[in-house]
């Protein structure tokens, strides 16, 4: 920072516009903007860069571009048994966890933004706040209580634990995001003889969809990337999600597979990005909601 | 407890004066809204509020065997961890990685918000691409640093090697293990640091920075006198998350170097993982959750008792 005013007199408002003035204004923006590239793109280069190469050639040639382009890691990975079985368990609780958030958010958010009753303020405190309970507090109490009721090892047990996890931020967004449909459209379907039920599938349901999938989407991904829980709450490979199965893969003994490490990791992290991109602008808007007040 | 009143309160905008009708306006049953808003009650005071409370409830007992009923032992099990050698590593090592996730991450976040506002017609673009290391599991991240800090074959030590500088094995080193851990954790938090940051210069009242372009403020003045005092708030709220999510963290560390080398990483979430799922001593890993989960209720009130001295309004 301290260099931008570097060549020009202390004072001066901006740099004297000019040939040389407006490339140091464009590199003023685009040299950061450019860092902030790096920063977040090279370990995703690099690893596609390693997931392309050969074993081998990962220790003989350490640019980023493969002189042996091979696709072997990715197809070794896609036919491994422990992947599909992980990526199909993903998908199972991922999806299970998106439908079940959504399933119990959206009648608790609606009640608490639409309804006037006797304890709500304290009942939506009891539902928000322990939203700063972090994992590690409920690591140990949880896999305790799974042992006790034989839940340990089941899918349903982890879309079971990540909705809760879940629910408080599902309902302080839908909550915000009610409380912007105008009142008076409901009214006026209310007046119009529709009952709960109607006013909910024909006129709520349409006009909450953005923030049912921002909800869906951010419950996918926590149930898509968790780690700790995953690791505590299976022991099989029947039940593991896909983070767990490339954990175990970079556990293994002897020389590391680099290459098949980076394809999963590559496999894992692409069809989330893609979704992402399609539908970016909701979960921005769900993210910087109530981080600020 | 403010947010949520004011949450509750948000009106549409340019609507009138609103108030929930009841229930038994609107032509429903009273008991619709206790209904709507029991399953999502349930499933938070089962899986987060219960949980929480039953663990610091059992970290008063222990069992004198493995497979013995748990006995109350007090502060037993307290007593045993603060006389550990081993917590008191962790300790160190959690009060290191904090410490270093905050500076780094800080920094780093300040210089990429900056960098975003400016970057006026790129601006959702690269706003919806800073968000990528968000989107993956910290084991997929873990991956990634592994490889590029890997000691023979990473670009950091090719990157290094330029400068004639011979980088040593980062993650087998006891000195050095800890900057990956850092950097890796700090990769996978800062898009969040970097849209709150970027949310707060976004509310900047810009005839401030006017008045002082006119005055003859330099860039620098700008930004130290104007725009940092300005983005307060959010700074001390990044500092509160950056600080919850560092201490009480699990899965970077985890996955990258599960404590290691030597116990040069295990932080304290990490240490209690050992003593919870290795030495199967629940009771006192409980205790240990406990007290990271004091901690953090401390520094985040340190936090804001900090931010109230130099008159920061959160």
């Amino acid at each position: 920072m301290a260099t931008t005013s570097a060549g020009y007199p202390r004072h001066a408002v901006e740099p004297p516009i000019g040939r040389f003035g407006r490339l140091w204004r464009r590199a003023l923006v685009g040299v950061p903007l450019f860092l902030l590239a790096l920063w977040t793109f090279i370990p995703f280069l690099v690893t596609i860069s390693v997931s392309l190469k050969s074993r081998v050639e990962t220790f003989a040639n350490l640019g980023l571009i493969p002189e042996d382009f091979t696709i072997n890691a990715y197809r070794e990975v896609l036919t491994d048994p422990t992947f599909t079985s992980a990526f199909f368990n993903s998908l199972v609780v991922g999806a299970g966890t998106a439908i079940l958030t959504t399933i119990i958010g959206l009648p608790a958010a609606y009640a608490f933004a639409r309804f006037n009753f006797r304890g709500r303020h304290l009942l939506l405190l009891f539902t928000l706040l322990p939203r700063l309970v972090p994992t590690i507090g409920i690591l140990v109490p949880i896999y305790r209580l799974a042992v006790e009721t034989n839940m340990l090892d089941r899918r349903i047990t982890l879309v079971i634990v990540y909705t809760g996890m879940l629910a408080p931020l599902a309902v302080w967004l839908m909550v915000g995001f009610f409380q912007q449909i105008p009142r008076d459209i409901e009214e006026a379907a209310d007046v119009d003889g529709a009952n709960l039920w109607q006013r909910i599938r024909y006129i709520v349901l349409p006009l909450a969809a953005p923030a049912l999938i921002t909800i869906a989407v951010l419950a996918f991904r926590e149930a898509w990337n968790e780690f700790t829980l995953v690791l505590v709450l299976t022991t099989t490979p029947e039940t593991r999600t896909l983070p767990f199965a490339l954990f175990k893969l970079g556990q293994s003994e002897g020389i590391s597979n680099f290459p098949g490490e980076a394809a999963f990791a590559i496999i894992t992290v692409l069809p989330f990005i893609f979704v992402y991109t399609r539908i970016e602008k909701y979960v921005v808007a769900g993210l910087t909601a109530g981080s600020s007040k | 407890m403010t947010a949520v009143r004011d949450r509750l309160r948000r009106q549409p905008e340019g609507g009138r004066e609103q108030e929930p009708k009841t229930g038994r306006q609107l032509g429903q049953h009273p008991a619709t809204p206790y209904i709507f808003s029991a399953p999502a009650i349930l499933a938070v005071t089962a899986i987060l509020a219960f949980p929480v409370l039953a663990g610091i409830y059992e970290s008063l007992f222990r069992a004198p065997e493995l497979g013995r009923p748990e006995e109350w032992v007090g502060i037993q099990n307290y007593t045993d961890l603060f006389t550990d050698p081993d917590f008191w590593n962790s300790l160190y090592r959690s009060a290191i990685f904090v410490t270093g996730s905050l500076i780094v991450g800080t920094s780093l976040g300040l210089f990429f918000a900056f960098a975003l506002f400016r970057a006026v017609g790129r601006l959702r673009f690269m706003r919806a691409a800073t968000l990528a290391p968000y989107l993956i599991s910290n084991v997929a991240a873990a991956v990634m640093f592994r490889i590029i800090f890997n000691g023979d074959l990473g670009v950091v030590n090719s990157f290094l090697g330029w400068f004639g500088i011979d980088g040593p094995a980062w993650l087998a080193d006891r000195t050095w293990a800890m900057t990956v851990v850092i950097f890796t954790q700090v990769w996978t938090d800062l898009p969040l640091t970097i849209l709150l940051l970027l949310g707060g210069l976004m509310t900047i009242d810009t005839s401030y920075l006017d008045a002082a372009l006119v005055d003859g403020a330099s860039a620098w003045q700008r930004a130290r006198y104007l725009t940092i005092p300005l983005l307060a708030p959010q700074l001390v709220i990044s500092t509160v998350w950056l600080s919850y999510s560092t201490l009480t963290g699990l899965g970077v560390v985890l996955a990258l170097t599960g404590g290691g080398p030597l116990g040069s990483t295990e932080i304290m979430p990490m240490h209690m993982y050992n003593i919870a799922f290795r030495s199967l001593k629940f009771n006192e890993a409980l205790a240990l959750a406990t007290f990271i989960l004091v901690l953090n209720a401390l520094l985040t009130l340190l936090y804001v008792k900090v931010a109230r001295r130099f008159e920061v309004e959160i």
